[in-house]
C-alpha cells in the first residue's frame, strides 16, 4: 500500500498529486478494529449508582448541558460533515454520482458552522472549558485503568467535558481545520462563484500537498466519524449523547459522572453552565456563571 | 524517469474468437487489460507509452460483434466491431438512417475509417491535448485541468458540461445514434443491459476519467436503432479545420419531422461542446409546433446556447453552435 | 538529330522505385551487427543538465552504451547547435542517446534513466523576451548576432506607446532604407498600416530524418536523408570528427526536405559518433514526434507596415517592422522578408527595420521560401486594401509596381535582375484564371456562401553559379552524368542532367545518372536550397558537356584526322560534318580516350575545379572520355522566379469554414524544363502555402513552454481535400538571358503565391476585411463574422 499517489508533471518532475486512497480502507478497518476491540474490552458500564445525597440537595432535576446554540452547531456540523464525507468519498469507492458541486457548498456551510462556533465560544462560552489540563490527565489515567478493570481503579468525575472527548474534539478540530484551509484553496482550481479559478495558484507540489493534507485529514475524519459514532450508541454514553439532542441531563447523570466541583451548577436551580476546570494553572481558577440559560 | 515516446511497450496479447471469451478475458485482467477494437484510438496511447496494459484483447477476431442486420419489427443492429466504411456504404443504413451514414462517411479518412469501427468510435476516449499528452490531468488521475486557465490553449475545448475538465467528446456517430434513438447493449460477465444512447456517455462531473458508462469489464456489443423514421428529415454537420482527418470543432446531428410544414417532432443533438454529446432538448421544444423557418431555427439556436460559458479560446463555439442548430431546423423546411 | 529533351515531359529515373516501394530511404538499409539508438528529450523548454544516472539502463541486457553531448566533436555553444546538449533550449531537444540491441530495449533504457535537470527561464514569444525583466532564451542573451550572444530590451514606454492593438517597436538592430520614407508617405494619397502576426511552422516532411552509421578501416559510412548530397558528405565529416576523404554518404531517396535538410542534420552525428563509441553499426530511427522537435521550422513574424500609394496606383513608400521568432539559435528569414518585399513592388521608398530574437522553441532553418512566403502573405492583402481605396483593379495594381527585366531592382543595394517577366505572368495567370469575370464574382452571395477571389504575387530567389559538372562517356557509349546534387524529392536530379543531353545531341535513354552515393564518385556542387538548383546545375552540366563536346571533337580530330572545329556531336556518335560515316560511336571513343589516357580520361582536368571534383575525376581516371567543367558562365543580376496565384472562394459566413472553388498559377521561372514536373512543384508549394494560410498551427502552452502541433493530426498540414482536384496552371516560359539554358528555379516561390491569393480572397470575401494573421482558421472568421470577441490577441503568438 502507497500512501501517496504521484505522477510527473509537465516537465517531467515527480510530483505528489494527492493521498493514496488505499488509505480510505485503512481507516475504515482500523476505526472497526477499534471500535470491536473497544467493545469487546471495555465492559459496558452503565454509571457507578454511587450518588452522594447532599450533592444533590439543591439541584434541579434537570440540568442543561448544551444551549440551543451549541446543539444548532454540532448538528449542523454534523450534517455538513456528513455531506462532505459522503460526497467525498462515495465516488471514489465507486458510488459515483455529480459531487463537487454539493461537496463545496457543503464546505462554504461547515466554514461557517466553524465561524459560528468560534464566535460562539468566544462570545457565549467558556473558551477553556475544552482545554486538557492536569487534572484531565489525571482524570483519563484514572478512567483508563477503570476502563481496563485495574482493581480498586474507579472512574473519576470529569469536568463538563470528560477528557476523552476534549481529546476527541481537538483530533476533530486539528482535522477539520487541515481539510476547510486546503478546501479553501482547492476552490480555486474549481469553477466557483466565490473564488476566482487560478490554476497556478501554486507550483504543482505545493498543490500536490494541498491535496495531500486534504486527503488524510479527511480520511482522518472517516475514522473519528466511526469513534465519535461507536461512543455515541455505547449504553453507557447514551445519557450524554441525549443531552446533544434535547439539551439536559438529568441530576443523577449529573452527579454520577462529573466533579460538581469542575463542573459548578447555579444555585438558583436552573439548569446552568459553569465551568471551572483549567485544572492546573491553565484556567481562571474561578468558576463562572457563563450561562445565561 | 525519462519521459519516452513514439514506440509501443510489450503486452501480451489475447485474440479471442468469442463475445463469452472476450468479457472472460476482461474481468480476469481487470483494469490491467485493455480492449482493441480498431486500434486508431488505442495504439496512439500506446505508442506515447502513457496507457501500458499488461494484456491487450483484440476483439478483430470476434466475429460475432461485426455486421449489419435488419430485425422483425425493422429495427437494425449493428455490431460493434463493423467498420465505420461498412456503416458509412451499407445499403440499410443508407435507406434507413441516412444520417448515420453521413455521419459515419465524414469520421477522419477512408483509411481509417476502414480499419475504425463503429463501437471505436463512439466510446473513444477524449482528444484534449493536455490529457493526451500524457499530463496528470484530472482525467489521468490528477488534481488539474491544465486547460482550464486563463492562459491554455482552450480552443477546441468544451463550453457546457464542464465539471473541472473542460475536454469535449470527439466522436462523429456518437451525436447520430442519440439523434436516432439508438441503444447500446453492453455485455459482461454479469450478462447484457441495454442503454439508450443518449444515457449512454457520462459527464466529468459524475466520473472525470470515463467517458461513457462502460466499466472494467463491461463490453459495448451492438448498436440497435429502432425502426427508421418515415419522412424525416435529417442533418448532420461537422465543422472541422481540414477536410480530412480531423475530428469537428462542432457537431450537428438530427431528425426533425415535419407535418404539414409544421415541426412535430425533433431531436437534436450537438457534439464537440461538452464532455459528452448534448441533446438541445429546450431548442427542440421551441422548435416543435412551429414552421422550419431561419426565425424558428434562430430562435432554437439562441435558445441551445442559453447558459454556455466560453473559455479564453473557443467563444466561437458559442455561435457555431447556434448557427448549426439553426440550420438543422432551417433545413428541413 | 535526338530529339531536344528539355521542354518535354519524362520519367525520372527515380520515379519506378520510389512508386513500387522499392525505393531504399536512410531507415531501409541493414548493417552486419546493427544495433538501434533512442533519443532522450529534454522535458523542459529550458534546462541544464546537473547529472545523468544511467546506471539502471546500463545495467539492462542488451544496452550497449550512451552517448552524451560532451563526447561529440561538435558541441553546442551558443548559437551553435549540438546534436546533444547538456543545456537543452526548447522542449524536446535530445539530450543523450542510447544504443541497445533493439529499439523496445533502447526506449526502455531511456525511460530508466535519471535525469537531473534544473529548470531555466524561458521564452516563447519574442515580444515577452523584449521587455524590460522579460526571460532570454540563452543565458548569454536574446539575440544572435555575428556568432556571439547580446540581449536586446526594449523600455516600457515602447510597449505602452503600441498599447494592444499595434507591435511595439522600439530599437531595431537591423535597418536599411531607400529614398525618403517620410516624403515617400507625404507623396502618398492612400496610406494603409496593419499590425500582423505570421506562425512558425514545423516542416513535417514525409521522411523523418533518421540515420544509420558504420565505421570500416577508419572510414564512416552513413546512411541519411538530405536534399543535397556532396555537400552533406563535408558536414558529416565535421559532425564527426573526421577529415570529408574519409566519409561515405549514402543518400539516394528523401522523403522531403522544404529546407529542413540542405546539408543533412545535425543529429546525424549520433549514430556516426555512437557506432565509432560502441563498435556496431547504430541506427536511429526518428519517429514522427521526434521530427516534431528537432526537424526545423519556419520563422514566425510579428510584423507591421504601412503602404502608401499614389493615385495611379504606385507604391510611394513601404515602411516594415518585423519581429521574428528565431528558435533557440537563430534564423535569418526576416533579412530575406524584407529584400523579398522589394521584389513585388519596386517602392519608390522604404525602410526595413527588423530584429531577431531567439525563443525557446524548436530550432528554425530555411522552410521553402523563408521569410520570401511570410511576408508576401503578410503584404498582398494590405496592397488588396489599398487598390480598393484607390478603386484600381486588384490584377492591375499589381502590374502597376511589379519590376520588369530592364530597370527592376532588389533589396537595399537595388541590384539587378537576370530577368522579370512579371507582367506577362500575371497577365497569363489573369487570364488562365479568367480574373476578368471572376472578380465580378466578388462579394456575391449564394445562400450562407459569399465568394471571394484573391491573388497572391510570389517573388522568390531562385537560382546563383552552379559549381561543378562530371560527365563520363564509358565503352557502353552511354553518357554517365555524375550529380554532386542532391535527390531532395524534386525532378532535379535528373532534369538538371538534360542540358548535358542536350549539348550532345543525344537521346535521353543514352543518359545514365550516377547520383546519391559519394563513394561513386560525385563532384561538388552548389548546395539544393534556394531554389537553385534548376538553374545553378544546368549551367555546370551545360559546362561539362561543352567541354565534353571538345574533347570528342579532339579526341576525332586525333584519331581520324582533320581539325576539331569540323567535327559535329550528335546522336552518341561524333562525325565529320556532313559526313556521318566519317566518325566514331562515344563507345568507341570512350575507348580511344581510356587507352590515351591524360585530359580525355581523367589524367588532367581544369585547375579551376574543386578539390572534391578533383578527386573524383581522379576517381574515375581510365574508365572513359571524362569531362569536367566549372560553370564560368556569367551570371549579372539576381536570379529570381515570380509565381502568380489566383484563388476563389466560398466563405460559409454561419460557419467561418473556406472553400477553395478555383485555383490558377501563372509562373515566370524562364524556360520550361520539365512541364509535368513544373507544375507539380507549383502547385505543390501553392498548397504548402494555402495549408500554412488556411490551418497548419503551431500551439504551445505558454505555461509549460510544451507544444502540441507535435504530430500531422494536430499540425493540421493541408491534405487533398483541402484544395480543388484540378490546379490550373502556365508559364511564361521565357529564357532567363544569363544562363545557357534559360531556365530559373521554381520550389519556392509558389508557396507565397498560394498563401497570399488564399489570405486575399478570404479578405475579398469578408469585403476586403484583412484579419491580418494566419492561419486564418475558421473560429477567427467566425468570430469576426459575429462581432464576438477576437480568439486571440492581435500580437498572440504560437496559438
Amino acid at each position: 500500500m502507497e500512501f501517496l499517489r504521484r505522477a510527473l508533471n509537465p516537465w517531467g518532475q515527480d510530483v505528489p498529486i494527492g493521498v493514496s486512497w488505499d488509505l480510505i480502507w485503512a481507516a475504515v478497518i482500523i476505526g472497526a478494529v477499534f471500535v470491536v476491540g473497544h467493545a469487546l474490552m471495555v465492559p459496558k458500564k452503565v454509571g457507578t449508582g454511587e450518588i452522594d445525597p447532599d450533592e444533590a440537595r439543591g439541584l434541579p432535576e434537570k440540568l442543561q448541558r448544551h444551549t440551543v446554540g451549541a446543539r444548532g452547531f454540532h448538528w449542523s456540523m454534523s450534517a455538513a460533515m456528513f455531506v462532505l464525507l459522503i460526497t467525498a468519498f462515495f465516488p471514489v469507492v465507486g458510488i459515483q454520482f455529480p459531487w463537487v458541486t454539493i461537496h463545496w457548498i457543503a464546505g462554504v456551510l461547515l466554514i461557517l458552522t466553524v465561524l459560528y462556533h468560534i464566535y460562539h465560544v468566544f462570545a457565549k462560552q467558556d473558551f477553556w472549558a475544552m482545554w486538557i489540563g492536569r487534572r484531565d490527565i489525571e482524570e483519563g489515567k484514572q478512567g483508563l485503568k477503570a476502563a481496563l478493570g485495574r482493581p480498586g481503579a474507579k472512574r473519576p468525575r470529569a469536568a463538563k467535558y470528560p477528557v476523552d472527548q476534549k481529546m476527541f474534539h481537538h483530533a476533530a478540530t486539528i482535522v477539520t481545520i487541515g481539510a476547510v484551509v486546503t478546501g479553501v484553496l482547492m476552490m480555486f482550481r474549481i469553477d466557483n462563484f466565490l473564488l476566482p479559478q487560478n490554476m497556478y495558484l501554486f507550483s504543482d507540489s505545493v498543490w500536490g500537498w494541498i491535496y495531500v493534507i486534504h486527503g488524510v485529514c479527511g480520511i482522518g475524519l472517516i475514522f473519528l466519524v466511526i469513534a465519535h459514532v461507536y461512543f455515541a450508541i455505547r449504553p453507557e454514553k447514551r445519557w450524554m449523547t441525549w443531552s446533544m439532542i434535547n439539551g439536559w441531563i438529568d441530576r443523577d447523570r449529573y452527579l454520577e459522572n462529573h466533579d460538581p466541583e469542575r463542573w459548578v451548577v447555579g444555585e438558583r436551580g436552573a439548569v446552568g453552565e459553569l465551568e471551572g476546570s483549567g485544572g492546573g494553572g491553565g484556567g481562571t481558577g474561578q468558576p463562572a456563571l457563563s450561562d445565561k440559560a | 524517469m525519462a519521459v519516452m515516446r513514439d514506440m509501443i511497450p510489450p503486452f501480451e496479447l489475447f485474440q479471442p474468437a468469442g463475445v463469452d471469451d472476450a468479457v472472460r478475458l476482461m474481468r480476469e485482467h481487470g483494469d490491467k487489460g485493455w480492449v482493441l477494437a480498431g486500434g486508431l484510438d488505442t495504439f496512439d496511447w500506446f505508442k506515447d507509452r502513457i496507457k501500458r496494459p499488461e494484456a491487450v484483447i483484440d476483439l478483430g477476431g470476434v466475429d460475432e460483434l461485426k455486421g449489419i442486420a435488419v430485425g422483425d419489427d425493422g429495427e437494425l443492429e449493428i455490431g460493434a466491431m463493423t467498420s465505420l466504411t461498412e456503416v458509412a456504404e451499407n445499403g440499410d443504413v443508407r435507406s434507413g438512417y441516412p444520417l448515420l451514414a453521413e455521419a459515419a462517411g465524414l469520421v477522419a479518412t477512408p483509411q481509417i475509417r476502414n480499419q475504425g469501427t463503429l463501437g471505436g468510435n463512439i466510446i473513444q476516449d477524449t482528444r484534449c491535448w493536455y490529457y493526451r499528452s500524457g499530463w496528470p490531468c484530472y482525467r489521468a488521475g490528477g488534481n488539474i485541468c491544465y486547460a482550464a486557465t486563463p492562459r491554455s490553449m482552450n480552443r477546441e475545448h468544451c463550453i457546457v458540461g464542464a465539471s473541472r475538465c473542460v475536454a469535449v467528446n470527439p466522436s462523429d456517430t456518437a451525436p447520430a445514434l442519440i439523434a436516432l434513438d439508438a441503444e447500446m447493449v453492453v455485455a459482461s460477465t454479469g450478462g447484457e443491459r441495454t442503454y439508450p444512447a443518449e444515457d449512454f456517455f457520462i459527464g466529468p462531473d459524475i466520473d472525470i476519467e470515463r467517458m461513457t458508462v462502460l466499466e472494467p469489464g463491461d463490453l459495448l456489443t451492438r448498436i440497435r436503432l429502432p425502426a427508421p423514421w418515415s419522412g424525416a428529415r435529417w442533418y448532420f454537420e461537422k465543422i472541422r479545420d481540414r477536410k480530412a482527418w480531423d475530428f469537428s470543432l462542432v457537431s450537428v446531428a438530427s431528425m426533425v419531422n415535419v407535418e404539414g410544414g409544421v415541426i412535430r417532432d425533433a431531436r437534436i443533438v450537438v457534439n464537440g461542446i461538452a464532455p459528452y454529446p448534448v441533446r438541445a432538448t429546450a431548442a427542440e421544444r421551441a422548435a416543435t409546433g412551429q414552421a422550419p423557418s431561419d426565425e424558428t431555427g434562430q430562435a432554437a439556436g439562441e435558445i441551445a446556447v442559453r447558459g454556455a460559458r466560453a473559455l479564453r479560446h473557443n467563444d466561437y463555439k458559442i455561435a457555431l453552435t447556434r448557427n448549426l442548430v439553426k440550420r438543422a431546423i432551417r433545413d428541413a423546411a | 538529330m535526338a530529339e531536344n529533351v528539355i521542354g518535354t515531359d519524362i520519367s525520372p529515373p527515380d520515379l519506378r522505385a520510389k512508386i513500387t516501394g522499392q525505393a531504399r530511404y536512410a531507415e531501409d538499409f541493414h548493417a552486419e551487427g546493427m544495433v538501434f539508438a533512442k533519443l532522450l528529450l529534454s522535458p523542459m523548454p529550458h534546462a541544464r543538465v546537473l547529472g545523468v544516472d544511467a546506471s539502471a539502463a546500463l545495467a539492462m541486457e542488451g544496452v550497449l552504451g550512451i552517448l552524451r553531448a560532451d563526447e561529440l566533436p561538435v558541441q553546442a555553444e551558443g548559437t551553435r547547435e549540438g546534436a546533444l546538449t547538456d543545456e537543452p533550449k526548447y522542449e524536446g531537444e535530445p539530450i543523450l542517446a542510447v544504443a541497445a540491441v533493439d529499439e523496445t530495449t533502447a526506449a526502455a533504457a531511456v525511460e530508466a534513466i535519471r535525469v537531473d535537470l534544473e529548470p531555466l527561464p524561458f521564452v516563447l514569444d519574442p515580444l515577452d523576451s523584449l521587455r524590460e525583466g522579460g526571460p532570454d532564451a540563452q543565458l548569454g542573451g536574446n539575440m544572435a548576432g555575428r556568432g556571439e550572444l547580446t540581449s536586446l530590451k526594449w523600455p516600457a514606454s515602447v510597449f505602452e506607446e503600441a498599447g494592444a492593438d499595434r507591435l511595439p517597436m522600439g530599437e531595431a538592430p537591423v535597418e536599411w532604407a531607400i529614398g525618403d520614407i517620410d516624403a515617400g508617405f507625404a507623396e502618398a494619397n492612400v496610406v494603409v498600416e496593419e499590425t500582423i502576426v505570421h506562425q512558425s511552422v514545423t516542416h513535417h516532411p514525409m521522411e523523418p530524418r533518421s540515420c544509420m552509421a558504420y565505421w570500416q578501416n577508419g572510414k564512416l559510412f552513413l546512411h541519411g536523408s538530405t536534399q543535397s548530397t556532396e555537400r552533406t558528405r563535408g558536414n558529416v565529416a565535421r559532425m564527426a570528427g573526421v577529415e570529408p576523404d574519409d566519409v561515405v554518404f549514402i543518400g539516394e531517396y528523401c522523403g522531403g526536405g522544404f529546407g529542413s535538410k540542405i546539408s543533412g542534420s545535425p543529429i546525424m552525428a549520433v549514430p556516426a559518433v555512437l557506432s565509432r563509441k560502441i563498435g556496431r553499426p547504430v541506427m536511429l530511427r526518428i519517429t514522427r514526434y521526434e521530427e516534431n522537435y528537432i526537424g526545423r521550422a519556419r520563422a514566425g513574424f510579428q510584423g507591421w507596415a504601412k503602404l502608401g500609394f499614389r493615385a495611379d496606383g504606385r507604391m510611394t513608400a513601404l515602411d516594415l517592422y518585423l519581429v521574428q521568432d528565431s528558435g533557440p539559435y537563430g534564423a535569418s528569414d526576416f533579412f530575406t522578408a524584407g529584400t523579398v518585399a522589394t521584389a513585388s513592388y519596386q517602392p519608390e521608398n522604404m525602410r526595413f527595420r527588423g530584429v531577431a530574437i531567439l525563443t525557446n522553441t524548436p530550432p528554425r532553418s530555411a522552410q521553402r521560401a523563408p521569410g520570401g512566403a511570410q511576408i508576401v502573405a503578410m503584404l498582398e492583402p494590405l496592397v488588396d486594401k489599398a487598390a480598393r481605396e484607390l478603386d484600381i483593379d486588384r490584377l492591375e495594381i499589381r502590374k502597376i509596381n511589379a519590376p520588369d527585366s530592364d530597370d527592376g531592382w532588389l533589396g537595399a543595394q537595388q541590384g539587378r535582375f537576370t530577368s522579370a517577366y512579371v507582367r506577362e505572368a500575371l497577365d497569363l495567370g489573369g487570364e488562365l484564371f479568367g480574373w476578368e469575370e471572376k472578380k465580378q464574382l466578388s462579394g456575391q452571395r449564394n445562400g450562407t456562401k459569399v465568394t471571394g477571389v484573391g491573388i497572391g504575387l510570389s517573388p522568390f530567389t531562385a537560382g546563383s553559379t552552379g559549381r561543378d559538372g562530371l560527365l563520363v562517356i564509358r565503352p557502353d557509349g552511354k553518357l554517365y552524368v555524375h550529380q554532386g546534387i542532391g535527390n531532395l524529392g524534386t525532378h532535379s536530379i535528373a532534369d538538371t542532367a538534360r542540358p548535358a543531353a542536350d549539348v550532345l545531341d543525344l537521346s535521353w535513354d543514352q543518359v545514365v545518372i550516377v547520383w546519391g552515393d559519394t563513394s561513386k564518385h560525385l563532384p561538388y556542387s552548389t548546395v539544393q536550397a534556394g531554389s537553385q538548383t534548376t538553374h545553378a546545375h544546368t549551367r555546370a552540366n551545360h559546362a561539362a558537356a561543352t567541354a565534353m563536346v571538345v574533347l570528342l571533337q579532339e579526341l576525332a580530330a586525333r584519331e581520324l584526322g582533320g581539325s576539331p572545329s569540323s567535327y559535329r556531336v550528335a546522336d552518341g556518335r561524333v562525325f565529320r560534318a556532313g559526313n556521318r560515316a566519317a566518325g566514331m560511336s562515344f563507345g568507341e571513343a570512350a575507348r580511344v580516350a581510356m587507352e590515351l589516357g591524360g585530359k580525355f580520361s581523367g589524367g588532367e582536368y581544369p585547375e579551376d575545379l574543386h578539390d572534391a571534383t578533383k578527386a573524383a575525376v581522379a576517381g574515375l581516371a581510365g574508365e572513359g572520355l571524362i569531362a569536367a567543367a566549372r560553370d564560368n558562365y556569367e551570371r549579372a543580376g539576381s536570379v529570381y522566379t515570380w509565381v502568380a496565384t489566383f484563388a476563389q472562394v466560398e466563405l460559409d459566413v454561419e460557419t467561418g469554414e473556406v472553400e477553395i472553388i478555383d485555383l490558377a498559377s501563372a509562373t515566370d521561372c524562364g524556360t520550361v524544363m520539365h512541364p509535368r514536373s513544373l507544375a507539380g512543384q507549383t502547385n505543390g508549394g501553392v498548397f504548402q502555402g494555402i495549408g500554412m494560410a488556411k490551418g497548419q498551427r503551431w500551439v504551445f502552452d505558454p505555461k509549460w513552454g510544451i507544444p502540441f502541433t507535435k504530430r500531422f493530426y494536430t499540425a493540421r498540414p493541408p491534405g487533398m481535400l483541402d484544395v480543388p482536384p484540378r490546379p490550373r496552371f502556365a508559364a511564361v516560359d521565357k529564357a532567363d538571358p544569363y544562363t545557357p539554358v534559360g531556365a530559373k528555379g521554381i520550389g519556392e516561390p509558389p508557396v507565397g503565391a498560394g498563401e497570399a491569393a488564399y489570405v486575399c480572397a478570404v479578405a475579398d470575401a469578408m469585403g476586403g476585411l484583412c484579419l491580418c494573421r494566419t492561419p486564418l482558421t475558421a473560429d477567427m472568421i467566425l468570430a469576426e463574422l459575429e462581432g464576438r470577441p477576437r480568439p486571440y490577441g492581435l500580437l498572440d503568438t504560437h496559438v
